[in-house]
């Protein structure tokens, strides 16, 4: 059994891609006192499906993940999550009122990942992860903890479990905090810039959690700046400028033939930076071919 | 010079002042820190009219002068409210509402120094404000607490000799009942000093190393 199977089957995820929505954004409009951050977004990711969005610093991308799990409320708009509205306003400011143990309930079938990793540093790593089973789901014990040790496993962090927060490197930080994630079983896992916090040399190890669990069905939503891992992992990139998907679709299509001006300038930086690599890795192939 | 049988010959009313002043520092401590809890909570409400109530009290009895609160609960109250109140009810309400506006001060710098990607992290795992606050959030206050508690906890074991001006039997009331008939001030009030000094001084050094344990975990 691969690691990615058994990442599946604790998940509970769906291997085969399907067209049922599990998550719908309808007119997410987002503002910050007078400042305008999201102007209407509509986003629907069905299950299995690996979502990247990218766009330059304030083009909105944090903030729409944040509102997928309301830590930003948003001023209107609609977001049903597995067929259950966890927030419907319209502009005129009718709409359903959501009683906040039921928004509790909805927002814990997403996962999410953030920059600064977020751990609490007063728990074990092991704790970390049994917190949410143990206290918002009310799971045995036992059972969380049993649940946890695997999932820190697949993590690689078996030998890790007992260690505070600060005794753990950024990367296996990183990898408790997916695992705490997962721990809720959620049906939408939502990375906010996962890799941006950490040291060039750790981002591999974190990298590479992702695409096991991209590769064992879990719908994902990710805000990066790691254009090659767009590229290899999603199903889809969204574009955001301006607080508005401008330009979205499979990723050989956007990251290589951007038709929006400003996806061409953003995706053009990543080339030239690649260029600019360029003659030192060819240097490099030369050297040793000698 | 210096007569220290006034001290000897006197030691069980400095006794019984110690007992009094120690009884009413833990007690208006533990009601203090209750009122600071509630108080330091409803200031991290989102709810404005809580917020505002909050800073009133806080405001309000950090900045009128103990002594002042102190004969206004004793004197004051029966006057205007008809609340009868005993010295040791005085006293005590005086001292409690006073301690426990710090305490609420020192809560609220101390939640609001948590990091709010920890509030981030547990909401999105679907905790609630309460679950939150009691697994999250407090623990992580309560160690940058530590030192600001306990010092605000020793100016207010010092505090309580107030309590001599509303003629509760503290030490310092015993201390100036005994000067008055032996007419030796100086060898009291220096055996008060040493008196609160060696409880103080052990209370402090071990709010230190609790401190440092602290900040290590």
């Amino acid at each position: 059994m691969s690691a990615s199977d058994a990442i599946a089957r604790e998940a509970g995820a769906v291997t085969d891609k399907s067209d049922k929505p599990v998550l719908r954004l309808d007119g997410i409009c987002l503002k910050f006192g007078d400042k305008r951050v999201l102007n209407g977004i509509d986003l629907s990711v069905v299950e299995g499906e690996v979502v990247v969005l990218i766009g330059a610093s304030g083009s909105g991308k944090t903030s729409l993940l944040r509102c997928i799990n309301l830590l930003n409320v948003p001023t209107s708009g609609s977001i049903v999550i597995d067929d259950e509205t966890l927030f419907d306003r319209q502009a005129d400011g009718k709409g359903a009122q959501i009683p906040a143990q039921e928004v509790n309930r909805i927002r814990s079938k997403t996962g999410m990942v953030f920059q600064q990793f977020n751990l609490f540093p007063h728990m074990t790593a092991l704790e970390n992860v049994m917190e949410g089973p143990v206290i918002v789901k009310k799971e045995p014990k036992e059972q969380a903890r049993q649940k946890a040790l695997q999932l820190l496993d697949l993590m690689g962090l078996a030998q890790h479990v007992e260690k505070y927060p600060r005794q753990l490197s950024g990367g296996q930080q990183q990898r408790v905090a997916i695992a705490r994630a997962m721990a809720m079983q959620p049906k939408v896992m939502l990375f906010d810039e996962p890799t941006s916090a950490l040291d060039p040399e750790l981002v591999g190890e974190v990298m590479k959690a992702m695409v096991e669990l991209a590769r064992s069905g879990m719908t994902m939503v990710i805000v990066t700046h790691e254009l090659g891992f767009a590229f290899e992992v999603a199903d889809r990139v969204v574009f955001l400028d301006q607080g508005l998907v401008a330009e979205q679709g499979p990723p050989a299509e956007v990251l290589l033939h951007p038709e929006h001006p400003r996806l061409k300038s953003f995706v053009g930086r990543f080339h030239e930076s690649a260029d600019l690599l360029r003659p030192f890795l060819e240097a490099r192939e030369a050297e040793k071919a000698c | 010079m210096f007569d220290y049988t006034v001290i000897t010959n006197n030691i069980g009313l400095l006794w019984q002042g110690l007992l009094m002043t120690l009884y009413f520092t833990v007690i208006t401590i533990g009601a203090g820190m209750l009122i600071g809890l509630f108080i330091g909570l409803i200031q991290l409400s989102t709810f404005k009219p809580l917020v505002i109530l909050g800073q009133v009290y806080v405001e309000f009895f950090r900045n009128i002068p103990l002594l002042v609160t102190l004969l206004w609960v004793y004197y004051a109250f029966p006057i205007f409210a008809g609340i009868n109140v005993t010295k040791f009810w005085a006293g005590f309400i005086g001292l409690s509402c006073y301690v426990g506006s710090f305490y609420a001060e020192i809560l609220r710098a101390g939640v609001q120094s948590v990091d709010p990607g920890q509030t981030d992290a547990a909401t999105a795992i679907g905790m609630s404000y309460g679950q939150r606050m009691r697994r999250i959030i407090l623990p992580q206050a309560f160690r940058k607490m530590i030192p600001p508690l306990a010092g605000q906890s020793i100016i207010q074991m010092k505090n309580t000799t107030l309590l001599s001006m509303i003629t509760v039997p503290d030490l310092l009331y015993q201390a100036s009942y005994i000067s008055s008939f032996t007419y030796r001030p100086m060898e009291v009030y220096t055996a008060v000093g040493v008196i609160f000094l060696i409880i103080l001084v052990p209370l402090t050094l071990l709010s230190r190393k609790l401190e440092k344990s602290g900040s290590l975990k």
